[in-house]
């Protein structure tokens, strides 16, 4: 009898261990290991990525230039042109000549505001609580037939991003990025694909799905931790 | 003990044991739903609340469409509840935290159509996430009340079911948010709560209406001594009836409303012998009646909704039938609008923003309206494409036409792909009342047959919209003709000529309607206790068809042999023919052995196309209280069932459809979502490929040409899932790999079906339209979330013609290859954009390969491309000069941006060293060339241009244009278009002659005056390193 309890109670936890909830934090610590570890993640200052947006069979190099925390710049150059878009913390800037823009033009504020957490290039889940953003786990959820744990963050200036963790490999496969712009309220999302570690240790998707509300994004080339010159972030 | 171990050895086995590959909907992948709409006809809209704060965040619950949201008033708006039941009954938003809202499912206007609901949802972010928080079993709620001081407190009045006794209904409060619920106002199982408000002043006051109501497949009846009017002064803990001033009972529903700035003041209409408007001054304690015009008083068990002006306690609102409006606190009512826009009948919701009382939102039958001032005119929103079709069919046009009928709103035909995409401007109403079938006529591309309710069919052009009535009429020796609310009008399918219409009796007609023959005795059981219509509605009279019943509900004929014909009827009979009716042989008693109960309700029969004797019904019996899916097949007649059964399976069965190819293929379509099997019944998956998953799917159709999957839906409109021949492909075989390229149909070559554009908005609802070149389609047994997908496209003789990026996902995924070659490399460093570098000639006809490279592996498939004898303006010729001219254009790109690269990079060089020379007469030399150099660049492109209102065209931007218009022409090129590009190419020759002769001029020179200057070394320009030396 007594061995009959134990069976029935590993069968039990057999079933406990499969159904068991996880809480936000574990399912974080989990994307942040599979990131390369905290220590890794926290070591990232700098990062230069050249990626090609293929558009009908044209590809159009982007190269995004960031110094966490301190600015991004992203450059394309489309149909002879270049053009570029630089956030910092407090302000912004695009040049766009393929949009028309014939100089470099401010960003209003509330866009600036909309980009702060990109600028945070070790991620906004790592250290989230002091950084002064909230999680929440909503659940789990089936992105594209793969099933996800989603995740809700909330960004110290309010920001709402649903992201969405895929539960066997813990990387984070899309990003919904609540935005507001002028009062209006709108949804990015961005589909992420093809995790590779760079010789350095750090893993970067190398798709990126949605950008610029079209075609994918392929990285071709990381550079992670080169001094980076704060020109860039400024107007030339 | 033996018995356990077993048992815990064989579950760590099945857990260890690499999983089989269930098919389901994410093995389809990309395969995805396109919603047609319209929104030019909506459907009914049950519920609208807003957040008081802003004035421009509106949540809308409708009939079956779930619910959508706007944060701007209504320009454009959001669909939020796809994944939860879509019948909505009440929202609520706690306005002190306007992100938390509720959601009761199950509308309570109690028609005969009504759907059913699954409880009650919250959500604490606005709508973007739902949890279910319980009252599964309410089936129907009426309201939702938060107290405005203490957003803890949640009241709930849920009328409960309507086809069946139950406990679960009454008044229900939460204390706690929605955690636990505790009902605190029940009367009997056959008495619900329909109506409850607080007292916004006083919040401990309460007030509640009961309901005693019950329909029955034949009858309706609202009224009943449970039927009361109460009030609490404690939340809810002991309640008083209020009768002092009211009618006699017995009740029927009590629709009532307490003015929001003086809620002492209350109206109610109570339905009751002596129906009509009374109003209380002293908070329910005495109420008087008042002379009301037919409008306030219609219909009380359907029009539910009485709305007094937030700020103004005079001014109250009774939308109805039609809209009125009082200014004397209910003592006289007219109509809001006499001079403006009508609104579409039959109203059920309404909100005013109290920051703004001009401003209403008004719920109606046919969608949703909005008002500026006060109801005097309206505004209708076009793009909520909730619209409740019954059935659905297609013709056979290219593109074919897509025709159906809608719950109070006609019938209407579209076409599934438009210029421009299908949008609201494309449908055309070709008939009126509730729409249900429409049927194109096999032969005459020019007819179709529509109905109104009650079998009241027409024969139409669709060219002109003229109809003629066809309906059968009854004749000498004949009993009075039964019509189903939602009469079957049937086309033949192997008999082409064949249309068939049904009362109790089935008729069939061979010249379009014209004249008729009765082909059966009565097919129903003829129960004449279920034939007592003209006593339905209870204490108001409500008698109108669609409570009619002992009818034929759905006829079909054997695609095999049109002497084989299937009658079912909504009272449980299931009949066959196989001499078109000379005799008929009654199968119903066979069905209840398989498990579905005796008399129900036979909602479609789909004979084989494969085999003579096996045929598919549904069954649904959701008007006796029991919401189980009933599907089952025969194969012998009739004689004997099997009943198909699985844990997906949600709600009442609508719809069985077998596939057109595959006879393993099978869909069901029922209140609550679409299942579909690939394994003849064993095995069934709930379709979700964005379609919302809890759909009212009445009607499925496949298209034979297009393998188009054709859903008509009672709540968003028409959807369609282009192309599903992947469905008829994807056996467990596939399944199982972990990649599998699917072999290509030939291909032909198209730039598209339809040029142009289209300018869109958020006014209307667009559908787009289906791909016009067919993508190239793989399977993936898993996401891929490491490791570089691309396809590659390779010519016969091996040669990339375009590479491109792939997608990841699990299950199937599309790629679309536009049948172009990649783009040329155009000039760069102009001040202008030019679209040359995305513009690309399209192949030539042959046979390609395509390669899935995945990483390091490679999927390779064939495609055969072809050219479209279809199209006689361009004969394969044309198509050669095209590609010939085009491509010459491409390589006049190439050469140019080679041209020009060099420029740049002279230029370049040139500039560095210009700071560097030291000897002016250099300097000089070097500025002459870099001068000559630019004069010549500012030939080749575009760069001085400072606006993109001021064009500047060099020769790039004219190879450009010659080059788009042929590239992108379904033609030849025309003899000026050859004559321009012979000129362009002699202004590329002169321009690298140029190019030479400025090199022949300059190169020694400057070679030899920077090698003076000791900035050249061995023929190339100096550089600096890095130390700066």
């Amino acid at each position: 009898m007594k061995h009959l309890r134990i069976l029935l109670f590993s069968i039990a936890s057999l079933f406990a261990f499969t159904v068991n909830a996880q809480t936000a934090d574990e399912v974080i610590d989990k994307h942040i290991e599979a990131l390369g570890g905290k220590d890794k993640l926290t070591s990232l200052k700098s990062l230069r990525m050249e990626t090609n947006l293929s558009v009908q069979g044209m590809e159009i190099p982007v190269v995004q230039t960031s110094a966490h925390n301190i600015g991004q710049r992203v450059d394309i150059s489309a149909m002879g042109m270049e053009g570029y878009v630089i956030t910092t913390p407090t302000a912004g800037w695009s040049f766009l000549p393929f949009m028309g823009q014939s100089a470099p033009e401010a960003m209003p504020e509330d866009q600036v505001k909309e980009g702060i957490d990109q600028l945070d290039l070790q991620g906004s889940l790592l250290n989230y609580k002091e950084k002064g953003h909230t999680v929440e786990l909503i659940g789990k959820e089936d992105v594209d037939g793969t099933e996800c744990y989603k995740i809700k963050l909330t960004t110290k200036e309010g920001k709402i991003r649903t992201l969405f963790i895929d539960s066997k490999n813990y990387y984070i496969v899309r990003r919904i990025a609540k935005a507001n712009v002028n009062g209006q309220e709108m949804e990015v999302t961005l589909n992420f694909g093809d995790f590779k570690k760079t010789e350095e240790g750090y893993v970067f998707p190398h798709t990126i799905g949605g950008a610029f509300g079209q075609g994918d994004m392929t990285v071709t080339k990381i550079e992670v931790n080169k001094p980076v010159d704060e020109k860039l972030f400024k107007v030339n | 003990m033996r018995l356990i171990f077993l048992f815990v050895f064989t579950l760590l086995l099945t857990i260890n044991l690499p999983a089989q590959t269930t098919i389901n909907s994410a093995t389809f992948g990309m395969m995805e739903a396109r919603h047609l709409g319209p929104g030019t006809m909506s459907g009914r809209i049950t519920a609208i609340e807003g957040v008081t704060e802003d004035g421009k965040t509106i949540y809308v619950g409708t009939a079956g469409g779930g619910i959508w949201k706007s944060t701007n008033a209504g320009a454009s708006f959001k669909s939020i509840f796809d994944k939860y039941c879509q019948s909505i009954g009440a929202i609520g938003i706690d306005q002190k935290n306007n992100k938390t809202v509720y959601a009761g499912t199950g509308e309570s206007n109690m028609r005969n159509s009504v759907s059913i609901g699954n409880g009650l949802y919250k959500s604490t972010d606005g709508g973007d996430n739902w949890t279910k928080i319980g009252l599964d079993s309410t089936e129907h709620i009426a309201r939702i009340v938060i107290n405005p001081k203490n957003s803890a407190i949640v009241y709930v009045a849920a009328p409960g079911p309507l086809w069946s006794d139950s406990k679960h209904r009454g008044l229900y409060k939460s204390t706690d948010a929605g955690k636990t619920w505790e009902k605190i106002l029940y009367v009997n199982e056959k008495t619900g709560c329909a109506e409850v408000d607080i007292d916004p002043l006083n919040p401990d006051v309460i007030y509640a209406s009961t309901w005693e109501f019950r329909r029955l497949p034949y009858l309706f009846n609202s009224g009943g001594v449970g039927s009361g009017m109460y009030k609490s002064l404690d939340g809810g803990k002991t309640w008083k009836e209020l009768s002092n001033g009211l009618p006699l009972k017995p009740f029927g529903r009590i629709a009532f409303a307490l003015a929001p700035s003086a809620p002492n003041n209350i109206v109610a209409i109570v339905e009751s012998n002596e129906t009509g408007l009374y109003i209380s001054a002293d908070g329910g304690d005495s109420w008087k009646k008042q002379s009301a015009v037919a409008n306030v008083v219609a219909r009380p068990f359907y029009f539910s909704t009485i709305v007094i002006d937030p700020k103004d306690p005079k001014r109250v609102y009774r939308p109805a039938f039609k809209f009125s409006y009082s200014v004397d606190g209910g003592y006289s009512f007219a109509e809001a609008s006499s001079d403006g826009v009508s609104v579409h009948a039959d109203h059920h919701a309404l909100w005013i923003n109290p920051n703004n009382t001009n401003q209403l939102y008004l719920g109606t039958d046919g969608g949703l309206y909005f008002s500026l001032d006060k109801g005097a005119t309206w505004l209708f929103v076009q793009n909520l494409p909730v619209g409740q079709f019954y059935h659905v069919s297609m013709d056979n046009k290219e593109p074919y036409n897509i025709m159906g009928g809608l719950q109070d709103n006609y019938s209407w035909i579209a076409p599934s792909a438009a210029p421009g995409g299908v949008n609201n401007s494309h449908w055309l109403a070709i008939n009126g009342g509730d729409g249900f079938w429409v049927q194109p006529d096999n032969t005459d591309p020019d007819i179709v047959y529509a109905e109104s309710q009650g079998g009241n069919a027409n024969r139409i052009n669709i060219k002109t919209t003229k109809a003629v009535g066809i309906k059968p009429q009854q004749v000498a020796g004949e009993e009075k003709l039964r019509w189903n609310w939602n009469t079957p009008i049937v086309t033949g399918v192997a008999g082409k000529k064949n249309l068939y219409m049904a009362a109790q009796y089935l008729y069939k007609s061979t010249n379009q309607g014209k004249d008729w023959k009765r082909i059966s005795p009565d097919l129903t059981t003829n129960d004449k206790k279920k034939q007592e219509q003209e006593n339905s509605g209870g204490l108001s009279a409500d008698n109108t068809s669609a409570e009619n019943h002992c009818t034929i509900f759905t006829i079909a004929e054997s695609p095999l042999d049109e002497n084989i014909i299937w009658v079912g009827t909504d009272d449980g009979n299931l009949q066959y023919t196989t001499e078109a009716g000379t005799s008929w042989t009654n199968v119903s008693k066979n069905y209840p052995a398989a498990g579905i109960p005796p008399q129900t309700w036979v909602s479609s029969i789909e004979p084989s196309r494969f085999d003579k004797n096996t045929l598919y019904v549904s069954f649904e019996n959701h008007m006796y209280g029991d919401h189980k899916t009933y599907v089952a097949k025969s194969a012998d007649m009739g004689k004997t069932w099997t009943l198909f059964s699985s844990s997906e399976f949600t709600g009442f069965a609508h719809k069985v459809k077998e596939d057109l190819v595959n006879k393993n293929l099978l869909f069901i379509g029922t209140e609550m979502g679409l299942f579909a099997s690939v394994d003849g019944g064993t095995n069934w998956f709930r379709m979700k490929n964005k379609i919302p998953e809890y759909s009212l799917v009445r009607d499925i159709k496949i298209h034979p040409k297009t393998n188009d999957l054709v859903l008509a839906t009672h709540g968003r409109g028409i959807i369609v899932v282009d192309d599903i021949s992947p469905m008829r492909k994807l056996g467990p075989d596939i399944a199982n790999k972990e990649v599998h390229i699917f072999n290509n149909e030939p291909v032909k070559l198209t730039s598209g079906n339809f040029g142009g554009g289209s300018l869109g908005g958020d006014g209307g609802w667009q559908a787009g339209n289906p791909p016009s070149i067919p993508p190239i389609q793989y399977y993936l047994k898993d996401r891929i979330s490491t490791g570089k997908l691309v396809v590659e496209v390779y010519d016969a003789t091996g040669k990339l013609v375009q590479s491109i990026p792939g997608s990841n996902r699990k299950g199937i995924n599309k790629v679309y290859w536009n049948l172009r070659v990649k783009p040329p490399k155009t000039a760069t460093g102009g001040s202008k954009m030019d679209f040359g570098g995305f513009i690309a000639p399209m192949v030539l006809p042959g046979d390609y390969t395509i390669k899935l490279k995945i990483e390091d592996k490679e999927y390779p498939s064939s495609l055969q491309v072809v050219h479209n004898d279809a199209n006689k303006d361009f004969t394969m010729e044309d198509r050669q000069l095209q590609y010939k001219t085009g491509m010459e254009l491409y390589h006049m790109h190439e050469e140019l941006a080679k041209v020009v690269d060099e420029i740049n990079a002279r230029q370049k060089m040139l500039k560095e060293n210009i700071e560097k020379a030291k000897n002016k007469k250099t300097k000089k030399l070097l500025e002459e060339y870099h001068s000559q150099l630019e004069l010549l660049r500012s030939e080749c492109l575009a760069t001085k241009q400072k606006s993109q209102f001021a064009d500047e065209e060099r020769l790039r931007e004219r190879i450009t244009d010659i080059y788009a218009s042929i590239c992108m022409q379904e033609a030849a090129p025309g003899n000026l278009q050859l004559q321009r590009v012979s000129m362009l190419k002699e202004e590329l020759n002169k321009a690298e002659q140029t190019n030479n002769t400025l090199s022949t001029k300059y190169y020694n020179k400057v070679k030899e005056a920077l090698v003076k200057e000791g900035l050249m070394k061995d023929g190339k320009p100096v550089l600096e390193n890095k130390t700066g030396r």
